[in-house]
């Protein structure tokens, strides 16, 4: 052990110690609880990986595991566009910047259940926000929470709204450290406003930008709050993430095959994270 | 000149879109808190009132004062404790080479990725075994190990902007690691210690399924679960209150947001934003 290391320890050892014993640890525990049959009123039994294999059969675990890889890849899509476009637009001159930044930040800063509630009020069939102004312009409504497909739009704009502030702000710390010489060079070169964004800007934001879409991809695969409060997973299970099944299980108590389905949606998180750290530049991005 | 025009077009559609999508939901939250009735728009009739305020602030049953106490203490006790835990951690692996550094600070990163569902089943057992379900602790511990990996990235970022010329003087001086720590670094870089606390405080405000799992009732059970459990008496959804209850729920994360959104998005992005 060297110097430095010993005296380091003592002022690591919190952290190691917290972290440890309610973050890595719970998760080994979940993965023991998985192999063991663990339902109320019944006897506790080793089964080994029959969970797994269950799983296999599960139509309900495939429909949610579609489900919410569908839900990742549409909101991370949609959010890390919007949210190039917030951060450029916040990265200008102009007054009361500070201002609209705050603002951006809003609907990201309170409560996720908040947010679900205020969307689930503006969905509403029969009065909400949403169908009257779309009565207003078209004649029309639409059945937001009633159909699977509408469910999905539903959640997916919920979604947008409260993460795409957390891409800009990744993305405007990428841009501030683009040096403007380079644009000042290229206007002198008669670079056009859009080639000046797709031949500079993005390129140079490509790093950071990976590490946004890594970020929001593990975030969106667990996601978890706005569907149990809009939809509750409905309608007819057609919008159940991984979390939500896990947690419907651990909810009928039982703890074994609910620990099964929180491991696999670990693991695929765990797979997509090594699948981008391994392609994309990730850790020169980070550090 | 086309140009210029051409970008002032996008910013000011921009600005306004932003404002748009942004706020219309909150202030329809607002707007709904305030009216008799949530359904004026097609009623065509509705009225201001405060009584969502004063029913939920007064009725006992609902409990949504005993919510904003428990939410309160929680985040504030748990993001104090990260602080503290991750100015120590910080400070270590800003000042000192030893090696495992680097893999020490990824894992800890890392970990910020896990689903909270595949930890939540095991706690929930742990804090059965312990008989602390339904208490402070049982949520108070799992958000200060939650807000960590935070704590360590941004007063890490902090922490290394100091120079270490100031801690090789004190120790030349006689002072001790602990002192520098406390008497010297914890000062200089009081700006960061601040937003990382605050945003801390606003993590661990909104967190939703550990609360959901690991609390019972009122005696320790948090805003964002008492405002997705809020039932009516004859299963139509309380609107009035739940608005009500969410806009007085806003309001400490909106004031932070907007006295320290500098701190916040400088905290967030380890100071690359200024």
């Amino acid at each position: 052990m060297s110097r430095e290391f010993r005296t380091a320890l003592p002022f690591l050892l919190p952290l190691v110690f917290v972290v440890s014993v309610f973050m890595l640890f719970p998760v080994i525990g979940t993965f023991w609880m998985s192999l063991w049959q663990d339902v109320s009123f019944l006897p506790r039994k080793f089964v080994g990986l029959s969970h797994y294999l269950r799983l296999f059969r599960d139509t309900g675990f495939w429909q949610s595991a579609a489900f919410t890889l569908l839900f990742t890849f549409v909101s991370v899509a949609v959010e890390t566009m919007l949210g190039l476009f917030m951060a450029l637009l916040v990265n200008e001159q102009f007054r009361f910047r500070g201002l609209m930044r705050a603002v951006m930040l809003l609907p990201w800063a309170i409560p996720s259940v908040i947010g679900a509630r205020i969307w689930q009020l503006i969905y509403r069939y029969d009065y909400g926000l949403a169908n009257y102004v779309l009565q207003k312009i078209s004649g029309k409504v639409v059945n937001w929470l009633g159909s699977s497909t509408g469910a999905f739009l539903s959640l997916i704009i919920a979604d947008v709204w409260r993460t795409t502030p957390f891409v800009a702000i990744i993305l405007l710390a990428g841009l501030q450290v683009i040096p403007d010489e380079i644009y000042r060079q290229a206007k002198v070169d008669g670079a056009t406003l859009f080639q000046r964004f797709f031949r500079i800007t993005l390129p140079l934001l490509k790093p950071i930008l990976i590490v946004a879409v890594l970020f929001r991809t593990i975030d969106a695969l667990r996601v978890f709050d706005i569907i149990y409060v809009i939809t509750g997973g409905g309608p007819g299970g057609a919008t159940t993430s991984l979390s939500l099944y896990g947690y419907k299980y651990f909810l009928l108590g039982d703890f074994g095959y609910g620990s099964a389905i929180s491991i696999s949606l670990f693991l695929l998180a765990l797979f997509i994270a090594l699948l981008y750290i391994k392609t994309g530049r990730f850790k020169e991005a980070v550090l | 000149m086309r140009e210029e025009a051409i970008k002032r077009f996008l910013l000011v559609t921009g600005v306004i879109w932003l404002l748009i999508f942004s706020l219309i939901p909150f202030l329809w939250m607002v707007i709904i808190s305030f009216s008799s009735s949530p359904d004026f728009l097609v009623r065509g009739e509705g009225s201001f009132t405060l009584k969502n305020y004063i029913d939920i602030i007064t009725i006992k049953t609902l409990h949504f004062p005993d919510y904003l106490k428990n939410s309160g203490i929680i985040a504030g006790l748990s993001a104090l404790f990260a602080t503290i835990i991750g100015a120590f951690a910080g400070y270590a692996v800003s000042r000192f080479r030893f090696r495992g550094r680097l893999p020490l600070i990824m894992c800890v990163l890392g970990l910020s990725m896990f689903p909270q569902i595949s930890m939540v089943g095991y706690l929930y057992r742990m804090m059965s075994m312990l008989g602390w379900i339904n208490t402070y602790p049982a949520l108070i511990l799992p958000y200060t190990a939650w807000g960590l990996p935070l704590a360590l990235w941004m007063l890490l970022s902090y922490f290394s902007q100091i120079p270490q010329e100031i801690d090789r003087a004190a120790l030349v001086d006689g002072a001790s690691r602990l002192q520098i720590l406390r008497k010297i670094i914890l000062p200089l870089a009081l700006p960061g210690l601040v937003s990382t606390y605050l945003l801390l405080f606003i993590f661990s405000f909104n967190e939703f399924l550990f609360a959901l799992m690991l609390t019972t009732d009122h005696h320790a059970r948090t805003v964002p679960v008492g405002i997705a459990l809020f039932q009516g008496l004859h299963g139509e959804l309380p609107w009035g209150y739940i608005m009500a209850a969410s806009t007085i729920s806003s309001l400490p994360v909106v004031l932070i947001v907007l006295f320290f959104q500098r701190y916040i998005i400088q905290g967030l992005t380890g100071g690359a934003v200024k």
